[in-house]
């Protein structure tokens, strides 16, 4: 009995499991990767990787699919950087620098990803196009959008630079508290996180994303508004690609049209692999969150000890397959 | 229930072997008390700085530990990667920028943790290299590039005046870029058709479109044109050697290169196949972006540096304009002097 | 040479906290039907999953043909001459029949070094096997286009393809009409004279008593016993089921119908083939049964008054006004609630808790003033519902798909008495369900009505609608034929009016 009871605790926690392991692997390679530099630049990398993931597996949970998440990350990275510039910098986006207070290109950005959120939701819930397809025709619309924006006269491509302090502290400041410094940005996910928690388990929205992912039919007849809810969730899911892009323009100082390129593939991974079940219907937020921090911890530690970027992605796409196959277990064992 | 403790058992395993496996496998994880750098590349799978990797880890033997890692083409993937370094504690720190502007965030981080930092091959802004005097550039200068296929182009035309097809005097050429907005596209456009004024050749631009570097799409740019415009075209100019072979395909299917119907055609890199055909006589001529010298310098820099040292001529073999700048030059390239530039290559 | 073609003997099997079975036996004799019989729950999809490998017994033994067995997977099973015919069939219903008969053993033909697949030889094989247990149906038709019944009839084929000699039935005739029954009983009684034996897992008294030759009877994973069927009648079996005396198949009616709440004027619907101007009225407290064949068009009448589907022409009044009900939310608005045919498809959600499932159709009603759900409110209503409607369940935190049918049911009769209804609309509440767990919904239904609902309840089983309506309507082919008085219904009064439609 106690054995089993030790396999279940397995399988039920495998993703821990697989995180622990591998930075004590990492760390008896190399004892010193132990230190609170690394801790704090994988909890910073994670932050908007977070972000955007617990936006992407909100689809997922619907039994849908978001490929836009990379490409929304991309533009409104430019989006706010473009409206961020200091005046000074010689290479502005527009002929004047628009010099807007910090809030505002902000608000905007997390505007523009949480309405090409609205086309996903109304294509996906009005046309009834199955969300791979509706979400791959915003992705390359959403880039197309992005580049003729970068494209503008004076800008012409050119990669954005010169943004206020008062924009990237977000990316790169941190809160003091004397003993110890909290990147702004950590503070940001880690609330951020807090509050989809609560999305996802106590609102009205959340338990209907559950509903609709684990049974369409049964959540029609209920009398689940599904077009409403689903619309809903890709407009939130937008708004988190948004601060998502945010925080990648803040964090390098900088955007152009090709940042969150393939972000969409490593949000769905991380969610996949932190237990989100992609047929729809399961998932859970610090679930995600510790599939976020697998990935990381693979990029920062693995680099860190030195290992070939080749390496690093077999070891990538190793990751997936056994998590997903030592979850998909958890179910079966269950039957 | 079993069957799922395997699961788990051979999941954790097979990771923790997997990292070991990794680790071994990396060849730079030799011992000793070498000074350690490390160099962020901004995409492995570039053919050109594949080259200035390779020469980095070669003349690296024997004199420090160096690590190159893959930036994925993503300024944040490189941000990242430059962190790391900086909390490895490495001596001097090579940065192949993705994008330009977000080199004065990676100035400050160094700046903060005092490790010195040479950019590579992708220019940092004016006033971001003037952030710290331990800031240095190794480049070529694109202009010089686009100057030097002009140069190749206008010594053609000279030599062949028949070669204007409308009988004019006025050269007809179509442009293939490279993405757009990339500072080696826009610079080598921009001073190809400066140096052909400069040269005396009057010129007029028939189309421009972007082939994204790719051979593929360069062929398929260049079909395009040769269905719209035909016998008008007098060369083609395309920002890399990649797009130039495509067109060379599009010219080739379109009965060019045999029974005396030519079309001069440049590129730059002087890749391997680019070679091959100067020596079919279908490419014209090509610039040499020198990887080796590239590779020489960045890494006799960050040696300097890494041991403390104040770069000087003498002690990295390449004259250091400004205090900060490295400028290999590049060369050009035709069927004439082919085989010795390749051999030097 | 045993007596018994399969002995499972004293096999127990325990699943954390819960013994499933205990010291079980079956002996099956080759050449005969047995009837395995228990309400859901009694342990028999246990006790057939360990014959098929599906699960390990922790104790007791296979025996086969007298030597002891190891079944590992189903796929050994089926080497040794043991196959299964699911109560819900998954064909490949894009292919011909043929290829889903062979499906991943198709019979092959070497041209040189190439191996395809040889049709012609599939389809003699596919005839030939169709012959031998006599059904009629063409290899090379797309299961897609088939009967349920056809269905099962190539399943059956394909156990004898196998060389089966032990062929599982599980609810073979849950979702058969009378005739297709009979020719199943024909099936059974060719391959019964083959040898072949047969374990017959039925809730259906009439025709296990028909066709078996001998009853064994489970009872929360305990083997209660074995008897020849005709040393035993319905009421003898239900008690050994049920473990008491069941002296009534339905509860005392106690409702009593009053005012009308309910009126629906030449209901017809948009799809050609559907219903036709269909009118009757539903009074409060009163259940309004409806029978008729299937494939009667009644499922479609009472999903059009849940707004699921769409009207060409008609009227609906609820208390003499007339309203618009375009989707499942107008009518939860209108204080309508649906508990659908398909539990599984269209009812629960089977990865949810119970909690979950049972306030899903009203969540809105349990937000607190910031907006977020007070689940301390949802706890205690499904408490509330788990003890009024004494559904079995560990705690409200189980998922809902770990429950028997029966109490699964309950959650989602629970699940729209939390909305509030006045007219509830049940489809076939008790398909599915075992004996003891029906009376139980009766019960509910009963006390629904005496409490002033007005249920509407579609039910194929005649026992059912005599026993529970205060008027039948019965319908057929899409047209209303009659709205019947209980009191003076019979079977054969439905019957002649259900199949008034058949031309």
């Amino acid at each position: 009995m106690s054995g089993s009871r030790v396999s279940k605790f397995m399988t039920q926690n495998a993703i821990y499991i697989v995180l622990v392991v591998l930075v004590a692997a990492i760390s008896i390679y190399s004892p010193n990767f132990l230190s609170m530099t690394s801790f704090r630049d994988i909890l910073i990398q994670s932050s908007p990787r977070v972000i955007i993931a617990l936006g992407s597996a909100m689809i997922l949970i619907t039994a849908g699919c978001d490929l836009s998440a990379g490409r929304v990350v991309g533009l409104t990275a430019v989006v706010s950087a473009s409206l961020s510039q200091m005046p000074s910098y010689p290479h502005p986006f527009f002929e004047q620098a628009p010099n807007l207070p910090t809030f505002l290109p902000i608000i905007i950005a997390i505007a523009v990803g949480a309405c090409v959120g609205l086309v996903s939701g109304l294509i996906v819930a009005y046309l009834r196009i199955v969300p791979f397809i509706a979400t791959l025709g915003t992705m390359v619309m959403t880039y197309g959008v992005c580049s003729l924006y970068f494209d503008m006269e004076p800008n012409n491509s050119q990669p954005i630079g010169g943004l206020r302090p008062e924009f990237t502290v977000f990316g790169s400041g941190s809160l003091d508290l004397g003993f110890v410094t909290i990147p702004y940005i950590v503070i940001i996910a880690a609330v951020i996180a807090f509050v989809m928690w609560i999305v996802y388990n106590k609102t009205v929205l959340g338990k209907n994303m559950f509903a609709i992912g684990g049974n369409p039919q049964a959540a029609v007849v209920s009398g689940i508004n599904v077009a409403a809810t689903l619309i809903a969730i890709y407009v939130i899911a937008g708004a988190l690609y948004g601060v998502g892009g945010i925080l990648e323009a803040a964090r390098t100082g900088g955007a152009t049209n090709n940042y969150g390129n393939m972000y969409e593939l490593d949000a769905i991974a991380a969610a996949v692999v932190g237990g989100v079940s992609v047929t729809g219907g399961i998932g859970t937020v610090p679930g995600i969150i510790a599939g976020v921090l697998i990935f990381t911890v693979i990029n920062y530690g693995l680099t860190f000890v030195g290992m070939g970027p080749y390496w690093q992605l077999i070891i990538k796409g190793l990751i997936i397959v056994i998590a997903v196959a030592v979850d998909v277990r958890k179910y079966l064992a269950r039957k | 229930m079993k069957k799922a403790w395997k699961a788990a058992m051979l999941a954790t395993f097979a990771v923790g072997t997997l990292v070991m496996a990794g680790c071994g496998s990396d060849s730079t994880s030799g011992s000793g008390d070498l000074p350690q750098v490390g160099v962020a590349i901004y995409k492995f799978d570039d053919t050109f700085m594949s080259g200035v990797r390779a020469r980095i880890d070669a003349d690296a033997k024997g004199k420090a530990k160096v690590d190159i890692v893959d930036s994925q083409n993503s300024q944040p993937t490189q941000n990242e990667k430059v962190d790391l370094f900086l909390n490895k504690k490495y001596k001097a720190i090579g940065v192949n920028i993705v994008d330009r502007p977000a080199a004065g965030g990676i100035i400050d981080k160094a700046k903060a943790a005092n490790v010195p930092v040479v950019f590579l091959n992708r220019e940092p802004l004016k006033e971001d290299m003037a952030k710290w005097d331990k800031v240095y550039y190794v480049g070529a200068k694109a202009e010089q590039s686009g100057e030097m296929q002009g140069k190749i182009l206008a010594d053609y035309f000279k030599k062949h005046p028949e070669a204007y097809k409308s009988n004019d005097n006025v050269l007809h050429y179509v442009l293939i870029k490279g993405e757009p907005g990339h500072q080696d596209a826009e610079l080598r456009s921009k001073y190809v058709i400066e140096s052909l004024k400069n040269e005396g050749i009057q010129v007029q631009e028939i189309a421009q479109d972007t082939a994204m570097w790719d051979r593929v799409k360069g062929q398929e740019k260049m079909a395009a044109f040769l269905s719209s415009y035909g016998d008008k075209i007098d060369a083609v100019i395309a920002n890399n050697d990649d797009m130039a072979l495509g067109a060379i395909e599009a010219l080739k299917a379109a009965g060019y290169f045999q029974n005396g119907k030519y079309m001069p055609v440049v590129g730059v890199d002087a890749t391997a196949p680019a070679v091959q055909a100067l020596k079919d006589g279908t490419l014209l001529g090509t610039v040499l972006n020198n990887a080796k010298k590239q590779g020489d310098a960045v890494f006799n820099l960050m040696f300097v540096l890494a041991k403390g040292e104040t770069p000087t001529k003498e002690n990295t073999g390449f004259e250091i304009v400004d205090k900060q700048y490295i400028w290999v030059p590049y060369e050009i390239v035709t069927k004439e002097n082919a085989d010795q530039i390749l051999g030097d290559k | 040479m045993s007596e018994y073609i399969l002995e499972m003997q004293h096999i127990t099997k325990s699943f954390p906290g819960v013994k499933a079975l205990n010291d079980v036996s079956l002996r099956l004799r080759p050449g005969s039907v047995h009837a395995l019989m228990g309400e859901n729950g009694a342990g028999k999809s246990t006790l057939m999953k360990c014959l098929f490998g599906i699960y390990k017994q922790d104790e007791g033994q296979i025996i086969l043909d007298g030597e002891q067995v190891e079944i590992s997977d189903s796929r050994t099973a089926l080497g040794l001459g043991i196959s299964m015919i699911h109560q819900e069939l998954y064909p490949v219903l894009q292919q011909t029949v043929m290829e889903n008969l062979w499906l991943g053993r198709f019979p092959l033909k070497s041209y040189g070094p190439l191996k395809l697949v040889d049709h012609k030889k599939m389809k003699a094989d596919t005839a030939a096997l169709f012959k031998e247990i006599d059904v009629d149906i063409d290899p090379e038709e797309l299961a897609g286009n088939l009967s349920v019944s056809k269905l099962q009839s190539i399943e059956i084929a394909k156990a004898v393809s196998h060389h089966s000699r032990i062929i599982v039935m599980d609810e073979p005739t849950s979702s058969l009409t009378s005739d297709e029954v009979e020719h199943l009983f024909k099936i059974i009684n060719s391959l019964k004279a083959k040898g072949v034996a047969i374990i017959y897992i039925s809730h259906k008294m009439e025709e296990i008593l028909r066709i078996s030759d001998e009853v064994t009877i489970m009872r929360d994973g305990n083997y209660i016993g074995t008897w020849p069927s005709d040393e035993l009648t319905t009421d003898l079996i239900i008690k050994r089921m049920v473990g008491r005396e069941m002296t009534q198949l339905f509860p005392e009616k106690t409702n009593v119908p009053g005012e009308e709440v309910l009126r629906v004027e030449n209901m017809t619907s948009i799809r050609d083939h559907s219903f036709k101007g269909v009118n009757f009225s539903l009074r409060k407290g009163e259940v309004l049964g409806i029978g008729g064949l299937v494939g009667a068009q009644r499922t479609e009448v009472i999903e059009a008054l849940f707004g699921l589907r769409h009207l060409a022409e008609g009227k609906i009044f609820i208390h003499g006004k007339e309203v618009k009900i375009r989707s499942p939310r107008d009518a939860k608005k209108h204080h309508i609630a649906l508990l659908t045919e398909e539990r599984r498809a269209t009812g629960i959600f089977p990865m949810l808790n119970i909690v979950d499932n049972n306030t899903m159709a009203c969540m809105p009603k349990y937000r607190n003033k910031v907006g977020l759900l007070n689940d301390r409110l949802r706890e205690i209503d499904t408490d509330e519902g788990v003890s009024s409607l004494r559904i079995k369940t560990p705690d409200t935190q189980t998922r809902i798909q770990s429950l028997s049918g029966g109490n699964q049911q309950k959650v989602l009769i629970s699940r729209w008495l939390n909305t509030n209804p006045e007219i509830l609309l049940l489809d076939e509440p008790t398909r599915g369900i075992d004996v003891g767990a029906k009376y139980e919904i009766y019960s509910i239904i009963n006390r629904l009505a005496t409490q002033g609902k007005s249920v509407i309840m579609i039910s194929s089983e005649m026992s059912e609608l005599l026993g529970m309506s205060d008027r039948i309507m019965v319908m057929s082919n899409g047209i209303m034929e009659g709205i019947l008085d209980a009191k003076d219904a019979t079977e054969e009064k439905i019957m002649e009016l259900a199949t008034a439609g058949l031309v």
